[in-house]
Order: C-alpha cells, then structure tokens, then sequence
C-alpha cells in the first residue's frame, strides 16, 4: 500500500504509523465531562467503506496526516496536514 | 583563561572505516564511500507561514538560495541545505560554528534553530552505481527526475531515519542519527561488496 | 550425442559441455539446458516418485507449472528441496537428487502404497485418524500418534539443517510500466512503452525472454521467431529507460500497485561474484503493469494420465524446439482442441514418428486434418485414450470411440504402441497476478477458461493472458498495452506479420474420460477425479471446502495444472455450470519464495545496533554489554573470576562508599523549544514547567490519555523558550511520537518544536560521597560547589577542553551529577572523569549496579510504568497537579483506577536470605502444590549491598497498608518458595540525605 504524503509524495506503507481514527474530538482539557472523555479515548469508528484516520508519516517527515482509506478496498482517497498551516507543494 | 583547542571529534564509524578498495573491485570501483564529517549540522524549523522568511534567513547567513517546495534544497561545496519536512530544513556547512551565526537571526516570531552537528554522522557514496546501492536500503526513487539535484529527502532503512541529499548527479549525502552510523556504515559496505567499493 | 538430442535446432549450445549428477549418476547436458531437458536428452524417464501412491513419475511439462519432476539441490551441505527440474538450469558440478523414495527411485518400497489406494482416498487422514473415544489414543492423540510415520511415508523434499550461507538482497525499484512476461506480447509492450519514453522493467521467470516465441516454431516478420524476440531484446537492452530482469517471478500484486519478485541471481551459476546475492528480492512500485504472462496448457484427466512418457503437448514441443531433445521416438497425442496439431508438425520436423492424434471431437477441421497429413499421423477423430500402458517409461495406450457430448465410450478398444504420450486439454489463462490484485475472474464458455477480470489496479492485460492464444493477436495487443500504460496513444505504424499454423482458439468442453483407472487431476498431492467425486458424494459442496478435503490444488504448483480439471469435475458431480461452482481466488505468493529472499539483508543481523559514543572504551575496558533495545549498554565491568552478582555488588558498593560512574547517553532527550515550549510541557505532564527557573531541572511524569502512567524523566531549562526533555530509554521513541501527536493533531496552535537530540548528547552520571570532588577536579570555567550548582541546578563549564552541560541529579540516591557533551567528545570527557577520579577510587558501574541502586532507592522504571500502573499506584500521586489539567487529568480518577485494592508499588525483603525473582508472585499462605491467589508480583530484583539483602520491588495488592507484614513468594516454574517481608519501596536513604547532601 502507498500513501501520498503531501510533503514527500507516495511512500511506502512501512513509513507510516497508524494513529488511529480521526473522527474523534478531544473534550477541552479542563472538561469533566467523563462520558466526553471515555468516548474520545474507547470509541473508535470502524466503517466498511470510507474511514478518516491519521497516520504519521513516522518513517519520514514525521508529520501527521488526516487520510481518506476505504476500509474494503484501502484505496486511498484523500491525504492531507493534520496540522495545516504549512503551504508546502506537494511532490506527488 | 586561556580557552584550550576542542579535541577532534571522533568518529563514531572508526574502528569499522577502512580506507582502500573492497568487494568485487577487480573490475573497477563502482561506488566511493566516505564520512564527510561536516563541522556543522543544523536543523531549523519554521512555524506556519514563515517558511519562507527562514529561507531568507538561511540565504542570507549562508549564501544558500533553497527553492520553495517541498525537498528543495542545494549543495555548494563547503555548504547545502535542503528541506526534509514541512517547514524543516537541515543546514550543513564543513566548518564549525554555523549555530552562532544564525542565533540572533531566528527570532521566537519566525522558528527554532537546534544544533545537530554532533548528533547526525554524514556519509556520502557517489559513483556510477550509487543509485543501485541506495535502492537496496530505502524504498524511495532516486532517479534523477525523481529526485534532482540538491533535493532532500526523509526516509528510513528499518529502525534507522535518514536524511538524504543529493549532492551529484553520482552523488548522494546521507544524514543517519550518530547512534546508528556504525551499524548502518557497515551495512552500506556490505551491499556495496557487489559493484566494489572504495572507502576514501 | 545423447540418444534423444537432435542434430540442430533449439538455443542450446553444443559445443559446451556441461557435467552434473542426478541420483549420484554422472550426467552430460549443454549450455541452455535445464535439469529436465539434459536429462530428458539422456534417456531419463523417471524424475520422481509421487507424494501418496509413490507412483512413478516423468516430466509433465516444461515450465513453472511442473508437478511431477521436484528435486533437491544441494550446494555443499545446504539443500533446497522442491525445486521443479524444469526451472534448474545446469552448471558444471550440480548435484540433484529425487526425492519421496526409499531407497532408490527405480525400486520404492513406498509404491506398495498404491495397493491400498481406497484406504488414501479424499479425507483420508481425517477419516482413518479420528482414533478411539477413550483409551491412551482417543481423539486426536490417536492421529498424533502415526503422524510421524504418514509424514515420513508421503511428502515431499527434505528440508535441511546446514546454515545458509548466501547472501540474500533487497531491491525497491520504480518504474512506469512493469511488464510481466516477455512473449511476444509481453516484449511489444515492453517495446512500445519504452519507444514512449517510459521508464520500463520487463520481468521474466525464465531465464530467456521470448516465451512461446522460443519453441512455437513460428515466424514473424519473416524471421523465426526466436530470432525476432532475440532482436527485440537486444534492442530494449540498449535502452537506458529498459530494465531487464530475466530469471525473475513476479510473485505478489499488492495494493497501490506494488508488486514482489523474486530474482535468481546467482543459482544458475557455479559460484557467486564476491557480494552477488544468491537471490533479490524486487519491491518494485509501478505507474501500470501490463500482465502478459501467457497461458498453461491443460492436462486432460484419464486412466494412467500420470504415466511417465505422458507429457503436455506444447512441453515436448518446448523441448524440440528450445532443447533440442526429443521425448520419445513414437509419439501419440490426445486432444481436445487443436494446439496439439502444432505439436505433432513440429515433432514429426524433428525426426520423430507420429503415431496417431487422438482427438475427442468428431468434427475435426479441414485445417486440422491437413495439419495431420503433414506429421503423417493418423486422425482418430471421435475418439479418447482409456488407458496407458508401461512400468518407468511409457510402452503403449489403448484408444476407444468417445461421444464428446455424453461422454459415452463404445467399441472395442484398441492398442497403440508408442514411448511417448502428448496430451492437450485446453488453455488456461495465467491470472494468477490479476487475481491477486483484487477482481474475480469470470468463465468464458468458449475458451472454457477463466479469463481476467476488469481491473481493480492498474495493469492491462495482453496476449494468451487475456486468453487472445495467437500470437498475431499478442503482438496487437501487447503494443496496444504497451502505449497506452505508458499514457501515450496508438502508434499507426504497422505490427510485425506473423506466419502460424492456423487453429482455433476453442476446445471442446471436455475434461475427463471416465474408465477403469486411477484419473489424475492433481499430479502433484496425488488426487484423482474420483477423489473429487467421493468429497461430492460425501457433502462437499463449496470449492474452497473440495480444496481442502482433497488437497486439490493445496501442494507447492497451487494448482496450475489442476484448477480448472478439478472445478470441472465437480461441477458435473453438482449438476452445475462451471462458473456457479466458481474458483477459488490466488493468492501470493505465485511460485515458492525462499526465507532468505524475505529475510534479505536482515539475515544473521535482524537489528541494527545504536551504540553510546562511549561504546568502544567500554569494550577496551572490560564491559559485558547487554542488548537494550536496540541499545547495548554496560551490564557489568567484571573483574577476572567475577560472578555477575559479585561483579555489580562491588561496582554498586564502591559508588555508595566513594563514587562510580556510569554511560547514561542512552536517555532520551528531545529539545523542545518555541514560544509556547513551557505552556506546551505544563500540557503534556503531571506537574508545573512554566513554573521553572533557566538553569534548572525538574523531574516531571506523563500519563496517557486513560490516565495511567507512562512515562517518566528529568526536563531540564536550558532558556526561556528552550527544554532539555529526558525520557527513559525504553520510551523515548514513543514520548516522542506522543509529543509530535499533540503538536499536530490536538494543539497546531502551539509553536513549539520537537527534536530527537537523544545522539547530541553524550552524557555520563557520576555519583557517590566523593563525586562533587571529582568533579571540581577537572571542570573548568565553573564551580560545581552547593551554591553554584544546587540540587537540580545546571551549570555550563569545560572538562578537558570540551564545553560541558552538567545538571545535579541523583538516580542512584547518592550526590550525583550528569554530565553532558557534544557525542563527538563523549570518550574524551569520560576519560578526563575517570582520570581525575583515580585517586578516589572511581569505579565504572552497568546496567547491574544502575539497577540495584535503583531498586534500593525504590525509583521505578519501565517494569513499574508497565501501562497498568497509576500515578497512584506508583506513590507519585504528590507530582499530579491540581492547578491545571494535563493530559490523563481527566480520566486518573476513574472509579477503577483509584480502588483501594489496586496493585501498589512495595518493596520485598527475602527472610530466607535466598535471590528472588522478577515475575515471581506474592500469596499470603504459601501453598506449593496448588499455587493460587496471588496479591501480585515483583517488578525487579537484586541483592542489595546497602542492606546486606536479597531485596525486590513488587506490585502488590493493597500495597502500602501491608508494609511490616509478611507473606511468601510463589514462583512454581522456577521452584522458588519462600517467606518475604513487605516494606516501603524506599529502601535506602529514605529521607534523600545523601544526596542533598
């Protein structure tokens, strides 16, 4: 499997960590809200079809990525900066 | 007081550098390998958006023009530079003391500046079958359009990171942390057996 | 000349001489030749013996689909079993042997197995192991019981035990077109990709581009086509953009269009080339693949089809066309469609007698039945071979009048004499690789063939693959491939001609002749077509579940020979269609890959090493090093005569008593630095940063975001904006990628930078009464005295000339310093400190002494930190500030993790006076026998020279309410019972006054 990583280009998968799903919205810090926090940390999506995840490009830029995986066919469909903020052309 | 000289750093592939020809050399050396040994490694890093004021600022400080873009970079002589993450860029020059130049220029607006210049061993292979040798450890393309000519770029060979330039068409500069440099040298011996080798 | 060579024709070359043994026996063969032609050529008939029945076995075929003739090679005294003789290609001083025969292959006491063939019948082992219900055997136990003897009795290739010495290697390689196969449709589109300026890699698993254009006996043109695919290699190889991987199986297509292949390098020659690999392993990422990787021949099922001297009929054409070796002299054919005509042409070409074709069509065509004239055979059209006659070579068959519509068999049947059989069932499309890539393939009723499904990747298919089985058609298609992967549009010029026999492309849906007689379908695991029927008969209605109760298809050729036989068989047992029945999908790898090839560099050096800059002068002075990690550290410096015990009971004693110094390089360390670097660190641990003074450190704690402990260390500021982070060792990798997470995922406000500067620093700690001495002795450009450097204070000075970063910390519980440098200086500074130590009594100290000083101290480590321990639990509750949250705040004080009987961090002292273990557990009554209701276990362990004790650090069930009372370790697997006290984990120096001294 390769992931197009927006900063290096396609890479191998091995180069990449898989950081789970990327639906999830941490609770503010100062939250005491548990069933936020038990959520954000136990719930994971697990769609057949298209999932977002985040995968760092460990093995490389270090950056994490938010990516479009369909679960069934692990067709990559989108990779993106999680952080964002960085204009750096894609090297495809 | 009188500021005693700095001791020669030492290399952390001595007892394993051999200088001379190895492997299948009878039929002419394929690939030169050596530690280049660069008084100078820096990293810096800038926060979104001032990429480019640091690109300035690395030009300005070393003469290196870096184009924007992801993995651009150059290598001069005593100096390259090139980017290896998204606002990252490693700077390296043969002499010490880089880091101070640029102290007083990356201001907390623009990004950090970290000394690596002992913590990365730098080691070059060039030659005519450096390429075939480079595909043996990192699953990247180093085919010239690929990757052109003073480009960075990170990757790694199982537990080891690695930044790599290329210096030459021939030529390629590989920034390995200094804890693994030995183990990862002797592997790039190794594979270099095949085409011979010649450790300068 | 061997008595089957012909006098000219084929690639081999007949000046050279090539000498090798089977079976012990000298043999000759040519250049060019493979293990089963050079044997063919002399006279061989029998290749091995088969894995149920041990029935005599020849060739079946030329190529990779080769069931019957595996053989062991051996290279000194390492021997690669399994390997098809087809794919060895000989050099001076191979030696093979056969295999699945005792004692010889010409006389097998095994064979007496076909006598009781009713008893190996489909689900044979399942049906006759299922032993008694009671008794010693019952069950399975019975089957376990004659396992060993069935094992020994069917199988295959011994593996061997020498170590391998080759070399092994991997290649990742790039291209935009990768075209698998070099047919003649494969080397268009190798061709017209790279005319287009693509990058291209052509891959072969034989050792000769051309695939049928080698023996077809074609021409194309107006040049044999051999000739032409010779040109046309030539002609790519002088291309920079071309690579050409011969000897190369493309094995696996996997997602994104990654494929794996397996290049033999070096096996075809003697020796290998300093460094050569014996083989590499290709990762190769390609824009398009084009899948030209041709077609198998079909075998058709019949009695005694497994005879040696049976042999599909393009392989004895292979054989005289790229051997030259003709396999036999009176040769018969028996086909289904009409590639078996070409055969029988080219046969008859190179001196042999053809016989008769027998055919099981009635309407054989005009084209057909003059392509018969032309070999002089005679056309027994409408009728089928029923039996085959022979011992180890083939001396006859027997034909009778066969109805291809109702299969029926009529009139008497009679006999042919002949040495050879050639037989011809149909075509198969070889998509292996395209199924793998994802799609299913779907049945063609008139090829009676799977074909390849639409794409799910990106490849095109060309020639016979797409089950287009002439080669003008490969050639068009092939080109059309070619430009089109490489994004270019169809080039007008015009195609090579091509001059062939004529034939149409579909057989007859015939499979099986039903008569008296062992039919095989699966040559390789000995399964016949009344094995398939017998799983129908039994229940068996899915595919997948006929494959694994017969084996059908399971041994080392995956079916090549057998899958469509088989799937037909069955489907006329069900009374269904073919495609309702449907296949089982391939998956890889499509030909056996070796270990090594996987393993590649890895071999013998599975992990690379991370060595200190100090590493060398721990070697030079004595240090048994241990693996941590990838790290190798110090365990001990042991002196000669020294047990391990002794040697870190003295190192750990002499640091308490003076002072010991000890390679801590290994820490982790990250520079985090930026504007929001103490807002950031507040963040990330327990305790307050923000709040700490340039110049000094602090020892903070991290939690998970679930709230237990993960990670612990010292942070040091260095600047405003700039923190030294410690991590332990173990650790530093994942507190890095935790850092990095928040940074990107949660907070990308933040500016702060992480950096890994683990291999900047060298750093080295020495401790004990005498180490401020020490200290003060060699630095330079600082005092090191309580004032200027406090308990957790930094200061910057020089030692030896070299700047040097020491911070007051204390590990071992003594006074204690670390010292950082620039790893470059690392030894430099270490020998400056012991120099000046010397006449303290400095001692260098490991992993060992670290560890027991630790323990005395009752520090916790990663064997406390283990992912289920608390903050709480640790008795580090005091670090969890209530003034700000912190990552794991949230969730610290779930009902679970603050429950009063959670396991707590204690200390243990063995009343016996005897060494305890880690992994050990704690019961309050001691019950050896029946071991049970543990309280929990010890962490760590060592005998503590402080206490003159074997002492522990354990996690125990209610921890600290238990502290002065007794209980017992339960250590059943290591025998190890006995009374323990539990106390406070701080064992030594509870009240730190050592080292604030």
């Amino acid at each position: 499997m390769l992931i197009t990583c927006p900063y290096c280009g396609p890479r191998d998968v091995i180069e990449f960590t898989y950081q789970g799903d990327g639906n999830r919205e941490r609770p503010q810090p100062a939250s005491q809200d548990l069933d936020a926090w038990n959520a954000y940390v136990y719930d994971r999506l697990n769609p057949a079809g298209d999932h977002n995840e985040i995968w760092q490009h460990s093995g490389g830029c270090r950056a994490h990525l938010r990516v479009v995986r369909n679960t069934i066919t692990h067709e990559i469909l989108s990779t993106a900066f999680a952080r964002g903020g960085h204009k750096t052309e894609s090297r495809s | 007081m009188a500021e005693q000289p700095l001791p020669e750093r030492q290399s952390p592939l001595e007892p394993d550098y051999h200088p001379g020809s190895h492997g299948n050399f009878e039929h002419g050396v394929d690939v030169i390998l050596s530690e280049m040994r660069p008084g100078t490694i820096l990293q810096l890093a800038a926060w979104p958006g001032e990429e480019k004021q640091l690109i300035e600022i690395i030009g300005k400080v070393t003469g290196l023009a870096l184009p924007d873009g992801a993995g651009g970079g150059v290598s001069s002589g005593a100096r390259a530079g090139f980017g290896f993450a998204p606002g990252k860029f490693t700077v390296v020059d043969e002499a010490e003391g880089l880091a101070a130049a640029f102290a007083g220029a990356i201001t907390p607006a623009i990004g950090t500046l970290t000394d690596l210049s002992h913590g990365r061993t730098a080691i070059r292979i060039a030659g005519p079958k450096a390429e075939w040798v480079m595909a043996k450890f990192f699953a990247i393309d180093f085919a010239l359009p690929a990757f052109p000519l003073g480009a960075g770029r990170s990757t790694n060979h199982h537990d080891i990171f690695a930044q790599i330039q290329r210096s030459g068409p021939d030529q390629f500069d590989i920034y390995v942390f200094r804890s693994f440099a030995r183990s990862f040298w002797k592997a790039l011996c190794h594979a270099s057996e095949e085409v011979g080798y010649e450790v300068q | 000349m061997s008595p089957r060579r012909t006098e000219t024709g084929g690639r081999i070359d007949r000046l050279r001489t090539i000498r090798f043994t089977f079976d012990g026996a000298p043999y000759t063969g040519h250049a060019g030749d493979t293990l089963a032609s050079a044997l063919l050529a002399n006279g061989v008939t029998l290749f091995g013996r088969s894995f149920k029945y041990h029935r005599p076995r020849g060739l079946l075929a030329a190529g990779v689909e080769e069931p019957n003739a595996l053989v062991t090679v051996l290279r000194g005294e390492v021997r690669e079993p399994n390997i098809a003789a087809t794919m060895v290609e000989i050099y001076d001083g191979l030696v093979a042997v056969s295999q699945n025969r005792t004692p010889a292959l010409a006389w097998d006491i095994g064979a007496l197995n076909q006598l009781g063939g009713k008893l190996l019948s489909a689900g044979f082992y399942y049906k006759t192991f299922m032993g008694p219900v009671i008794g010693p055997l019952k069950g399975t136990r019975f089957w376990m019981f004659c396992e060993h003897f069935i094992r020994r009795a069917a199988g295959l290739g011994k593996a061997g035990t020498a170590p391998d010495p080759s070399r092994y290697e991997r290649m990742n390689a790039f291209c935009d077109v990768l075209v698998v196969g070099s047919g003649p449709a494969g080397l268009m589109a190798a061709k017209a990709a790279a005319d287009q300026g693509a990058r291209v890699i052509l891959a072969d698993l034989e050792a000769h581009f051309g695939g049928s254009a080698n023996w077809s006996g074609e021409t194309i043109d107006g040049m044999p086509a051999a000739e032409w695919a010779q040109r046309t290699v030539a002609q790519l190889g002088g291309n920079d953009n071309v690579r050409l991987l011969p000897r190369t199986t493309v094995w696996g297509y996997y997602d994104g269009n990654t494929l794996a292949a397996l290049e033999r390098v070096t096996d075809h020659k003697e020796a290998p080339a300093k460094g050569e690999p014996r083989q590499r392993y290709w990762a190769i990422r390609a824009g398009t693949v084009v899948l030209a990787t041709g077609s198998f021949e079909r075998p058709l099922v019949f009695p005694g089809n497994d005879r040696p001297g049976v042999m599909l009929a393009h392989a004895a054409e292979r054989y005289v066309n790229e051997y030259g070796v003709l396999p036999g002299q009176r040769i018969a054919l028996f086909t289904n469609n009409d590639s078996a005509y070409r055969s029988a042409v080219a046969l008859k070409k190179a001196g042999a007698t053809i016989v008769a074709i027998v055919d099981v069509r009635a309407d054989v065509s005009n084209d057909m039945r003059r392509l018969a004239g032309e070999a002089e055979a005679e056309l027994l059209d409408g009728h089928a071979v029923v039996a085959t006659e022979g011992g180890k070579a083939l001396t006859g068959l027997k034909v009778q009048r066969f109805d291809a519509i109702s299969g029926a068999l009529s009139g008497d049947a009679r006999s042919i004499h002949a040495d050879s059989l050639l037989m011809s069932g149909g075509w198969s499309p070889t998509i292996h690789l395209a199924s793998q890539a994802g799609a299913k393939a779907e049945w063609d009723p008139a090829r009676q063939a799977f074909l390849p499904p639409k794409p799910t990747q990106r490849w095109i298919g060309a020639g016979a693959f797409t089950g287009s089985f002439s080669t003008a058609e490969a050639i068009a298609e092939g080109r059309a491939a070619g430009v089109s992967a490489a994004g270019g549009t169809a080039a007008p010029a015009a195609l090579p001609i091509v001059e062939a026999a004529p034939g149409d492309p579909d057989p007859a849906p015939v499979f099986e002749i039903k008569a008296k007689g062992k039919s095989f379908v699966d040559f390789q695991h000995d399964v016949t077509a009344e094995d398939v029927r017998l799983a129908h008969r039994e229940g068996f209605v899915s595919v997948e579940h006929l494959k694994r109760y017969t084996t059908l298809g399971m041994a080392t050729d995956q079916g090549k020979n057998s899958n469509v036989p088989g799937l037909a068989i069955m489907a006329e047992a069900l009374g269904k269609p073919i495609p309702e029945v449907g296949t089982t999908r391939f998956r890889p790898p499509y030909t056996a890959v070796s270990i090594g090839s996987l393993a590649a560099e890895r071999f013998g050096d599975l992990k690379p090493e991370r060595l200190t800059p100090m590493h060398d002068w721990h070697i030079a002075n004595g240090a048994t090093m241990y693996s941590a990690g990838l790290w190798y550290r110090p365990m001990i410096y042991g002196l000669p005569g020294e047990t391990v015990e002794q040697a870190y009971v003295r190192e750990a004693r002499a640091t308490r008593e003076s002072a010991g110094i000890v390679d801590v390089s290994t820490l982790g360390k990250i520079a985090v630095q930026g504007p929001d670097a103490a807002e950031f660190l507040d963040r990330v641990y327990t305790n307050m940063f923000s709040t700490l003074a340039v110049g000094k450190a602090r020892y903070g704690l991290m939690l998970r975001e679930d709230g237990l402990a993960f990670d612990d260390g010292t942070t040091w500021r260095l600047g405003e904006q700039e923190f030294l982070m410690t991590t332990t060792t173990a650790n530093a990798g994942k507190v890095m990628q935790h850092l990095e997470y928040f940074l990107d995922v949660i907070w990308p406000e933040l500016k702060v930078t992480v950096t890994s500067v683990t291999d900047e620093w060298a750093g080295a700690a020495i401790g004990g009464p005498n180490a401020r001495a020490i200290l003060a002795a060699c630095v330079k450009d600082t005092a090191v005295d309580n004032a200027t450097l406090p308990f957790m204070g930094i200061v910057h000075g020089r030692i030896a000339g070299v700047p040097v970063m020491i911070c007051r910390l204390s590990f071992s519980g003594e006074m204690a310093f670390e010292v950082y440098s620039g790893a470059g200086y690392g030894t430099h500074v270490w020998e400056a400190l012991i120099e000046a130590g010397q006449p303290f009594g400095l001692v260098t100290y490991g992993l060992e002494a670290l560890g027991t000083m630790r323990i005395e101290k009752g520090h916790v480590t990663g064997a406390e930190i283990d992912g289920r321990t608390t903050a709480r639990d640790l008795h580090l509750d005091w670090m969890l500030s209530k003034k700000k949250p912190f990552i794991g705040s949230a969730m610290m004080d779930r009902e679970g993790l603050i429950a009063p009987d959670r396991l707590e961090l204690v200390g243990l002292i063995a009343l016996d006076n005897r060494p305890l273990n880690g992994g050990g557990h704690i019961v309050e009554e001691l019950d050896e026998d029946n071991p049970h209701d543990s309280l929990g276990h010890i962490t760590a362990c060592c005998y503590s020279p402080a206490l003159g004790k074997y002492i522990a650090l354990a996690l125990v069930k209610g921890g600290k309410a238990r502290h002065g009372t007794r209980a017992f370790v339960s250590d059943p697997l290591r025998n190890r019972f006995g009374p323990v006290e539990i106390v406070s984990n701080h064992f030594y120096d509870p009240d730190g006054s050592r080292m604030h001294g």
